[in-house]
């Protein structure tokens, strides 16, 4: 039963509201785990979506694949993407990010201050950004439906 | 708060902005709704009118002022192209309007930039740190970590854009703050890549003497050819 309950409230909670949605996305710099640094500001006026991952979290591999899928194909229309993982251990992550074979930047977050700022209850979740550098919309979890929702957002915001 | 009371337009050009916002309403509906009211000449209605413009004119609302333009013109034109031919010295003078009205704006943040800076930053207690990076053979930049009497004020990370700029000649203001009179330590850790691309970390300190007057600080790294080394120098701009 209580873990039933925890259940339910997790799921609750995966869907509850995003504070930050019409808001300014906090602007953040960090390493990445190959090549050089990233700075969010430094994109104002593409479109940017952020994907908190972690190399123990399963679905964050196909989330990560799905996003490098849709940035070869929107690339050109100004679409920025950075995985931004939270593992403790940045060898761990470096590892992980070393396999996960993207084309976009996976950037490390041991001290979870960036997580903090955007507010991450759940992995993977992904951020969509606007052009105009407000954060638009979010999602939780990975699911083939949440894919198609994904591209709908994302095409939407490019067509601004 | 800053930003409703530098909002206000002058008291002379409300009239004249009212008029005009009446007029071509019609057309200005996109501008209206992405410039803060005003901007656009609207005369205040008391103490409480300037509520709504700081609510409109938030930090981030500049990008959005100056994404108008581009719809403006989309907006004016009206529907079929002979209208269009008849009514084009109407259309000139709208985007004359828009583009007046965008260097209020511009003109407005630059005035209300530099007065956040002179009350946040009094010259009298005013300390400026700036980098400059000169050559960089020896030396990548990758972060640094500025110490103010012990205490950690900023720890920057470069993009590889950053460094760019900086290896074109730009200088990055790094630090703005404030500091009372008397006797000082700065310490600058840099980190990056050193010669042969192997991680590398290096400090430098300065002690200083803050007067009464503003006092700007530069972190200077430049090449030795001679050792073959990065040089790391913090001077002090009397």
């Amino acid at each position: 039963m209580a873990v039933m309950a925890l259940g339910c409230s997790l799921a609750v909670q995966a869907q509850s509201r995003y504070a930050l949605i019409g808001q300014s996305a906090p602007d953040f710099a960090l390493h990445a785990a190959v090549g050089g640094n990233a700075r969010l500001s430094e994109h104002r006026g593409e479109v940017v979506v952020l994907s908190f991952w972690s190399s123990r979290c399963t679905p964050c591999r196909t989330q990560l694949a799905v996003l490098n899928r849709s940035l070869a194909t929107y690339h050109s229309a100004g679409l920025a993407m950075f995985g931004i993982g939270v593992d403790d251990d940045p060898a761990q992550a470096r590892e992980f990010a070393r396999s996960a074979s993207v084309s976009f930047a996976l950037l490390l977050d041991p001290a979870k201050g960036v997580s903090r700022s955007y507010q991450v209850d759940n992995l993977p979740m992904t951020v969509l950004i606007d052009r105009s550098g407000t954060v638009r919309n979010v999602l939780r979890d990975y699911s083939p439906e949440g894919e198609q929702f994904y591209l709908q957002q994302l095409r939407a915001l490019l067509n601004e | 708060m800053l930003q409703m009371t530098r909002a206000m337009p002058p008291t002379d050009a409300a009239p004249r902005h009212a008029a005009r916002a009446a007029l071509l309403a019609p057309l200005l509906a996109g501008l209206l709704a992405a410039l803060p009211p005003t901007a656009l000449g609207a005369p205040p209605a008391g103490p409480d009118a300037t509520t709504p413009a700081a609510s409109a004119a938030p930090p981030g609302a500049a990008p959005a002022a100056e994404a108008t333009p581009g719809a403006a013109p989309a907006a004016a034109a009206p529907p079929g192209a002979a209208p269009a031919a008849e009514s084009s010295p109407d259309t000139r003078g709208l985007d004359e309007e828009i583009q007046g009205l965008k260097k209020d704006v511009v003109d407005l943040n630059k005035d209300l930039f530099i007065l956040e800076e002179e009350l946040l930053f009094p010259a009298n207690t005013q300390v400026a740190v700036f980098l400059s990076l000169d050559v960089g053979q020896f030396f990548a930049l990758d972060a640094v970590q500025l110490k103010l009497d012990q205490k950690e004020v900023i720890n920057y990370l470069y993009t590889p854009r950053e460094v760019d700029a900086l290896l074109k000649g730009g200088v990055q203001r790094l630090y703005l703050g404030n500091l009372k009179v008397g006797a000082h330590e700065l310490v600058a850790f840099f980190s990056g890549k050193g010669p042969n691309a192997r991680a590398y970390k290096r400090g430098a300190s300065l002690r200083f003497e803050k007067g009464v007057g503003a006092k700007y600080l530069e972190l200077k790294i430049d090449d030795r050819q001679r050792k073959l080394q990065p040089e790391f120098e913090i001077k002090d701009w009397e």
